[in-house]
């Protein structure tokens, strides 16, 4: 109502006794505030929630935060887990304590202000009906959002806190106690030779295999996508249920059918194809870059079919008159491929195939069925196709390095969080370019 | 906008109680987990002695007079974790049934994977919701003593007495620096397993064995067959020349620094292995999958594995499958790996006496021979007999056989001498690889700490 003529504001001031920053200096108080804007009926709501919060939770939050600082005291019947996660919980609290506390202020000092221009407040029948109308949304997401919290953001929260702890196998609870240490564990990680040495050679393999696999997946997708689509191929749709078929199988189980199929001495492929065709025999577990030759082929075989799918169901909405278009001016069939079909396939599914990329980069599964990482490599502790998550996790879990894992996990989750932020970019130039 | 506010208000408050209830003793703290062995870890010894006859009644009967003069008073009821296997379970329910008629004592069992065990006493032990005894494999004590898992155990004179008539090997496997912690239950190795449409009698020695083999592998069918790559199954032909994994002092408490694999005697035999390789006597990229289906398909003369193959084995060759213990070398047979498992004693229980002595009732002669029964499982306790053309000579085995040590470095061993011994298969020179394989793991075992 003031709005409308700001220069006239302080004019138009209705009350000019009621004070915005008194309301909001009261509320410090939860409960006050509202009060003095005459709305008593929220005002005692909040200060009998506010003072049940207190009594219920201020000893446990307290006590969680200090338990946080210390860790526990006596070794044997303090547990620095239950401890962690008491403080976890209790910083959980804290910041919705805040959060309302301050939202509190907020609204006491934002009704007051109203008041001032003139506002007036409303019966209880109306309050009632537009806290309806305002918190609806809330109430739908509220259950969401307290799963997510403690769900996601806990044990989040925990593994990020373990990162700064000395929590390994010699120092393991309920024996011992844990204590922070800072950034110890991450300067460990850059300095002992032998990781870093390791670390090295692993990651240089992580991303040639994440690249090599991932786009060997995808151009074979698309080409059969592209092949199957053209009007002259009959029987579609077998050809479209064989090639979907390996995605059909459970993963695992195609890997270890793999695994058999490659064995250097008795596996089919080496005994039934290769021997007969070129007099020898390929060392596929033996060698490393055999085997990494080998789990390649086997993510194509494992991988294309999704992408496959999505490039069909994509081809199929593409409308027939670009191309007609196309052909009036004369282009050929690689000029309408690249302009036409390349572009609009990408586009619409290039965020998918970014997470083809991620899922590729923390494909624990192949790397670890197959063979467990192998061969040894003479010299370093990763094998010839460890990948980074399947090198920390032989790395870590054999040791019971808990303070360890979890800060190579943050490094891990900071590298694949930046493929999502690539891809909802992605997702947004996508939405924006909407044309397509 | 009062409902509003206050709407948001209560259910953050139910929120919160619903999930502090809920969130209780809870933590993530356990997500890594052990799994420190190759896949094919359970292995125990023992020496067994067959002979003694099944008279475990005065012993125990007096132990069990003599323990309810001055034992502590009786729980109403005990509580065991029994590992989540059907046969284990039944043969649990049975055991415990007799000993609640003779102690009056309710147990109860809870079904929960071996494996998992300690994970599970690591949150539960503390918060006292865990059971009285768990079930564990010897080679997890160094573990369970770091963690503080198991409570020291404090036999009486009779109890200790009860203990002496178990195989002793299996009851040190059960020590940790001098500190015992569990009553071993049952032993496991590995033996020779053989066809007798190949190879009708079981030979003696390693070159009889050797020559069998040479003479029957031509290129399709092998002469014999083992996981030579996979250092559980190639201790033995490490060890007798002179090799050993972690020296250890006269009271079995094992000295970490003290790494004897690439010692001369080792090299030796890791020679042995990779000449095995040479001759084409085995193949390369020999693995378990391969040597199993070698076998059942009539393909292979011996093998060496252990007593989990037996069924399938016997479902493949029937009459024709024969079991002994290994061959000897320079007149004393090998050495086999051993696993035991036994129970332990949680360290925050109330009833530790009661609970040592449910441990040793589970364990001893008449509960092992139903154990065993119903199980298949090779009993810790040397009283008891066991009649079965296959399961015995592996107990025989269990005489030779070395427990693996105990100690939390071991789980560093296992990859780089396997990583080795597939370099030496691959002829690369044993002194060598063996170097840098306990290179590694002296490197690894410092990180570790």
């Amino acid at each position: 109502m003031a709005a409308t003529n700001k220069n006239d504001k302080h004019d138009l001031l209705v009350n000019k006794k009621h004070n915005p920053t008194v309301a909001a200096l009261l509320s410090i108080i939860p409960g006050l505030g509202q009060a003095y804007n005459k709305r008593f009926l929220k005002g005692a709501a909040l200060f009998i929630l506010f003072a049940a919060f207190v009594v219920a939770f201020t000893e446990l939050i307290s006590a969680g935060l200090q338990g946080l600082v210390t860790l526990g005291e006596v070794p044997r019947e303090d547990d620095s887990r239950i401890f962690l996660s008491n403080g976890i919980l209790s910083l959980i609290f804290t910041a919705f304590f805040l959060s309302f506390y301050i939202l509190n202020i907020q609204d006491a000092f934002k009704d007051a202000k109203r008041i001032q221009l003139g506002w007036k407040v409303p019966n209880i029948r109306e309050g009632f009906r537009n806290a309806w109308d305002n918190s609806f949304p809330y109430l739908l997401i509220g259950p969401g959002l307290f799963l997510l919290i403690f769900v996601v953001i806990f044990p989040l929260l925990f593994m990020v806190f373990l990162a700064f702890t000395n929590y390994n196998l010699y120092n393991a609870p309920p024996r011992n106690l844990l204590e922070w240490v800072g950034f110890e564990n991450f300067v460990t990680l850059f300095t002992i030779n032998e990781w870093r040495t390791t670390f090295f050679n692993v990651l240089s393999w992580t991303l040639i295999w994440t690249f090599v696999a991932t786009t060997l997946q995808i151009g074979l997708a698309l080409f059969l996508a592209v092949l199957v689509n053209d009007p002259r191929v009959r029987f579609k749709k077998l050809i479209r249920t064989v090639l979907i078929l390996p995605w059909a199988v459970p993963g695992f189980v195609t890997i270890i059918i793999f695994s058999a199929l490659f064995n250097d001495n008795f596996g089919a492929i080496n005994l039934q194809i290769i021997e007969p065709l070129f007099g020898q025999r390929v060392p596929w577990l033996t060698d490393a870059t055999a085997t990494r030759v080998a789990i390649i082929m086997i993510q194509v075989w494992l991988g294309f079919p999704f992408v496959y799918a999505l490039f069909t169901g994509v081809l199929q909405g593409i409308s027939a008159d670009w191309y007609e278009a196309a052909d009036m001016d004369g282009a050929n069939r690689w000029q309408k491929f690249r302009n036409i079909t390349f572009p609009h396939v990408m586009f619409a599914t290039a965020p998918l195939l970014i997470m083809q990329y991620a899922g590729n980069f923390n494909n624990f599964n192949i790397i670890y069925l197959f063979n467990q990482g192998g061969p040894a490599v003479r010299g370093q502790t990763a094998g010839g196709t460890d990948i980074l998550i399947s090198w920390i996790y032989g790395l870590t879990f054999t040791n019971q390095q808990f303070n360890m894992a979890a800060a190579i996990s943050i490094i891990l989750g900071i590298l694949v969080a930046g493929f999502a932020f690539f891809q909802f970019r992605r997702s947004r130039s996508f939405k924006e370019e909407g044309t397509f | 906008m009062q409902k509003s506010k206050s709407l948001k208000y209560s259910l953050a408050l139910a929120a919160l109680s619903v999930t502090l209830v809920a969130c209780g003793g809870n933590d993530e703290a356990n997500t890594g987990t052990d799994a420190n062995e190759p896949a094919n870890e359970p292995a125990n010894e023992e020496p067994a002695n067959t002979d003694a006859a099944n008279n475990e009644e005065p012993a125990n009967g007096d132990g069990n007079t003599a323990a309810e003069g001055d034992a502590p008073e009786k729980p109403e009821s005990l509580a065991m974790w029994v590992n989540d296997e059907d046969a284990q379970l039944d043969a649990y329910e049975e055991i415990t049934a007799r000993f609640e008629e003779e102690h009056g004592i309710e147990v109860n069992i809870t079904p929960y994977s071996m494996l998992e065990q300690t994970e599970g006493m690591s949150l539960d032990g503390p918060s006292g919701q865990g059971p009285d005894l768990f079930f564990q494999p010897h080679d997890r004590m160094g573990d369970i003593h770091l963690q503080g898992l198991a409570a020291e155990l404090e036999l009486t004179e009779d109890q200790q007495a009860r203990l002496a008539e178990y195989n002793e090997e299996a009851v040190t496997a059960f020590s940790f620096e001098g500190i015992q912690y569990g009553i071993p239950a049952v032993v496991e190795t590995y033996a020779l397993f053989r066809n007798t449409e190949l190879v009708p009698d079981a030979p003696e020695t390693m070159d009889d064995l050797m020559a069998t083999a040479r003479e029957l592998t031509d290129g399709s069918t092998y002469g014999f067959l083992m996981e030579a790559t996979n250092f559980y199954f190639s201790y033995p032909f490490l060890t007798a020349p002179g090799g050993y994994v972690f020296g250890q002092d006269a009271d079995g408490v094992y000295d970490s620094e003290d790494i004897g694999l690439n010692s001369e005697g080792a090299v030796q035999g890791a020679e042995v292995i990779g000449s095995w390789f040479e001759e084409g006597l085995m193949p390369m990229g020999i693995d378990g999958d391969v040597m199993n289906g070698l076998f059942t398909d009539g393909q292979a003369g011996m093998v060496v594995t252990g007593p989990w193959a037996i069924p399938d084995y016997e479902a493949a060759l029937g009459e024709n499958l024969a079991v002994s213990t290994l061959p000897t070398q320079d007149g004393e047979t090998l050495s086999s790996f051993s696993g035991n498992k036994g129970w332990l004693v949680n360290f925050y229980t109330d009833h530790e006496y009661w609970a040592t002595e449910l441990a040793l009732f589970l364990t001893n002669p008449e509960s092992s021979a139903t154990y065993f029964e119903m199980a298949g499982e090779l009993p810790a306790h040397t009283a008891v007999e066991i009649d079965d053309e296959f399961m015995s000579p592996i107990f025989d085995q269990t005489q030779y056989a070395e427990p693996m040590p105990n100690i939390p470095e071991m789980s560093q061993v296992w990859e780089p001498i396997a990583d080795a011994l597939n370099f030496i298969a691959q002829g690369e020179d044993p002194q060598e690889v063996l170097d840098e394989a306990v290179q590694q793991i002296r490197d690894q075992i410092v990180i570790m700490q």
